[in-house]
C-alpha cells in the first residue's frame, strides 16, 4: 500500500511536469489522436468502403496505437530523466517506468470515456462487451510495460536506443494495420505484418468497440500470453540492468 | 574538564562488512563499437569503487567521512543509504535514514516548493495527513514563506534550494542523518541554524554521517571520523586525527 502511494505520487508528478507552462495542457493528449483521425478521413474514408465504418474503425486503432507509443515513448526516457531522484532517495527504480504507464493508463481511460460519447455518432453499440475494454487494457499494459523496460534499461547504457526508437516509430506506424485493413497489404507480405504483436491488441480492441462479434478466445490467448511474457522478459532484464544504472545516469 | 560518559552498550546501527561497489565505466562512443568489432574491447569496463570497506557506527555515533574528490565518499553514503547494492560483502542498516546526499536531494526544479515538499515525503512512504502536518515545519525550519515555496524551485538560489531540500528532508523522523557535503550553499544564518539543528540531533541521541572537506566543520560536529582513500578506508578513530592525516593529504 505505501509503495502503490509512491508510485501515485511519481505519477502525479509525471502529469505535472509534462504539461507544466501550457494553457490547455492535458487537452493536448487529445488533440494528437483527433489530428491523425482527421487526416486520415480525409485522405481514406472514402477508400475503405468495405470497411463499413472507417471513422469507428480509425479511431480504435488510434487510441490503442498512441497508448502504445506514448508509453514506450515515455518509459524509454524515464531512467534518464529522473536521475537526480534515482541519485538521492532509494527508491526502486522500476517504479519510475510503472508511474509513467500508470499516468498514461489515467489519460486513455479517460480517452475511452470521451471516445465512447463522441462515437455515438458513428455507430458504436453500447452493450456489456464494451467492458471488457478494462481487461484487455491490462494485458496490453503488461505487454507494452514489459517491452518498453528492455528498451529502458538498455537506454541508460546505450542512448541510441532511444533515438532509435523515435526513428522507426513513425515506420513502425504504417506498417501497423492502424488506419487501413490489413486486407491492403498484399498477402506474401502479410504474414510479416501478423508477426507484430501490437497488430493483435488493435484487433482485439477492434473487437470489442467495432466488430459485432467479440473477440475470439485465441486473441485473448495470445494477448494473455504475450502480456505475461513480455512482462517476464522486460521486468528480468530491467532488474538485472538497474544495479548499474546509477554509474550511468 | 568535562568528561563524556561513554555508552556502555554500544548498539550497532550500520555495520558494513567487506563491502565492495562496482560500476560499469561507460565510454561507449563511434570508437569503441569499432574496439569492440575489430578487437573485441569491451565498451563497459566494470570498476570497483568501493573496496572492501568494513566498519561499524553504533547509535548515538558522529562520524566524519573526508577524502579527495572522487575517493568514494558519496558512494559510501549512497550504499548505507540503499540507493546502491553492493557487489559484495554484507550490509546491515537498523534504522531510517534522513539522507542528504545532494544539493537539490531530489527535487524538482519545474515543480513549486509546495509541489516538491508533497512529492519528496510522499516518496518517503508518508501519509497525506502526515504531509500535511509536516509542511508547517518545514516551512518554519527552511524560513522560505508561501509566496516562494508557490513558485518553481528553477527560480531559487542555491542557498534557497538547499533551505527547502535540508528542511524536508528533516521533517520526517529517523535515526541516521546523512549529509554530504550541502551545508555550504546556505547562507551564514542557515549554516549556523543547520549546526544548531544538528547538534539537537545529537542531543536526541541520533546517529550522523557527514561528508566534509572543511576539517574545522567536521571536527565541530563530528566526535569520529574516516578517511577514504581510493575507496579504501585509510584512517579511522577519533575525527582530530583523521582531520590531521587528512590535512597532510594535501601537504606533499
Amino acid at each position: 500500500m505505501k509503495e502503490l502511494l509512491k508510485i501515485y505520487a511519481l505519477a502525479k508528478r509525471n502529469i505535472k511536469l509534462r504539461y507544466k507552462n501550457s494553457v490547455i495542457g492535458f487537452f493536448w493528449g487529445f488533440l494528437k489522436p483527433f489530428l491523425y483521425l482527421l487526416v486520415f478521413i480525409l485522405i481514406f474514408s472514402t477508400q475503405f468502403s468495405s470497411l463499413g465504418n472507417y471513422v469507428l474503425y480509425v479511431t480504435s486503432g488510434l487510441i490503442i496505437w498512441f497508448y502504445f507509443s506514448n508509453v514506450a515513448g515515455q518509459i524509454i526516457q524515464s531512467i534518464i530523466s529522473s536521475a537526480d531522484l534515482i541519485k538521492s532517495i532509494k527508491i526502486p527504480p522500476i517504479y519510475f517506468p510503472i508511474a509513467e504507464l500508470a499516468s498514461e493508463l489515467f489519460n486513455l481511460c479517460l480517452m475511452f470515456i470521451v471516445f465512447l460519447f463522441v462515437m455515438y455518432p458513428f455507430g458504436i453499440t453500447y452493450s456489456f462487451k464494451l467492458f471488457l475494454f478494462f481487461p484487455a487494457v491490462i494485458l496490453f499494459s503488461l505487454f507494452t510495460l514489459g517491452f518498453s523496460l528492455i528498451l529502458s534499461g538498455i537506454n541508460v547504457f546505450l542512448r541510441d536506443v532511444g533515438i532509435l526508437w523515435n526513428t522507426i516509430l513513425p515506420a513502425f506506424f504504417y506498417v501497423t494495420p492502424v488506419a487501413y485493413p490489413i486486407s491492403l497489404i498484399p498477402l506474401k507480405y502479410q504474414s510479416i505484418v501478423k508477426m507484430n504483436p501490437v497488430y493483435y491488441f488493435i484487433e482485439l480492441f477492434r473487437h470489442i468497440v467495432y466488430y459485432p462479434d467479440g473477440p475470439s478466445y485465441k486473441l485473448w490467448t495470445g494477448a494473455l500470453i504475450s502480456g505475461i511474457v513480455s512482462f517476464m522478459i522486460g521486468y528480468f532484464i530491467f532488474q538485472k540492468l538497474s544495479r548499474y544504472f546509477i554509474s550511468c545516469i | 574538564m568535562h568528561i563524556k560518559k561513554h555508552i556502555t552498550n554500544k548498539v550497532p546501527l550500520i555495520v558494513l562488512e567487506n563491502v565492495s561497489v562496482d560500476f560499469l565505466e561507460n565510454n561507449v562512443g563511434i570508437h569503441s563499437v569499432k574496439d569492440f568489432f575489430t578487437i573485441g574491447k569491451r565498451p563497459f569496463k566494470r570498476k570497483t569503487i568501493l573496496k572492501g570497506i568494513s566498519f561499524i557506527i553504533n547509535k548515538g555515533e558522529s562520524w566524519a567521512i573526508m577524502g579527495r574528490n572522487g575517493s568514494g565518499k558519496s558512494t559510501l553514503l549512497r550504499t548505507i543509504s540503499g540507493i546502491i547494492k553492493p557487489s559484495s560483502g554484507k550490509l546491515t542498516v537498523n534504522g531510517t535514514i534522513a539522507p542528504i546526499l545532494a544539493l537539490g536531494a531530489g527535487v524538482e526544479l519545474e515543480l513549486t516548493g509546495f509541489e516538491n515538499i508533497n512529492l519528496l515525503l510522499s516518496l518517503s512512504g508518508l501519509k497525506q495527513k502526515e504531509i500535511v502536518r509536516l509542511t508547517d515545519e518545514i516551512i518554519d525550519f527552511s524560513e522560505l514563506d508561501s509566496n516562494t515555496l508557490q513558485m518553481p524551485v528553477k527560480r531559487y538560489s542555491s542557498g534557497m534550494i538547499a533551505r527547502l531540500a535540508f528542511s524536508i528532508a528533516l521533517a520526517k523522523n529517523f535515526d541516521i542523518l546523512m549529509i554530504d557535503e550541502v551545508l555550504a550553499v546556505g547562507d551564514q544564518g542557515f549554516q549556523g541554524k543547520c549546526i544548531q539543528k544538528i547538534n539537537l540531533i545529537k542531543e536526541q541521541g541520533k546517529t550522523i554521517i557527514f561528508v566534509s572537506h572543511a576539517p574545522a566543520e567536521a571536527m565541530k560536529i563530528c566526535d569520529k571520523a574516516i578517511l577514504i582513500e581510493n575507496g579504501n578506508i585509510t584512517q579511522s578513530g577519533n575525527s582530530k586525527n583523521v582531520c590531521k592525516h587528512y590535512e597532510a593529504l594535501f601537504q606533499s
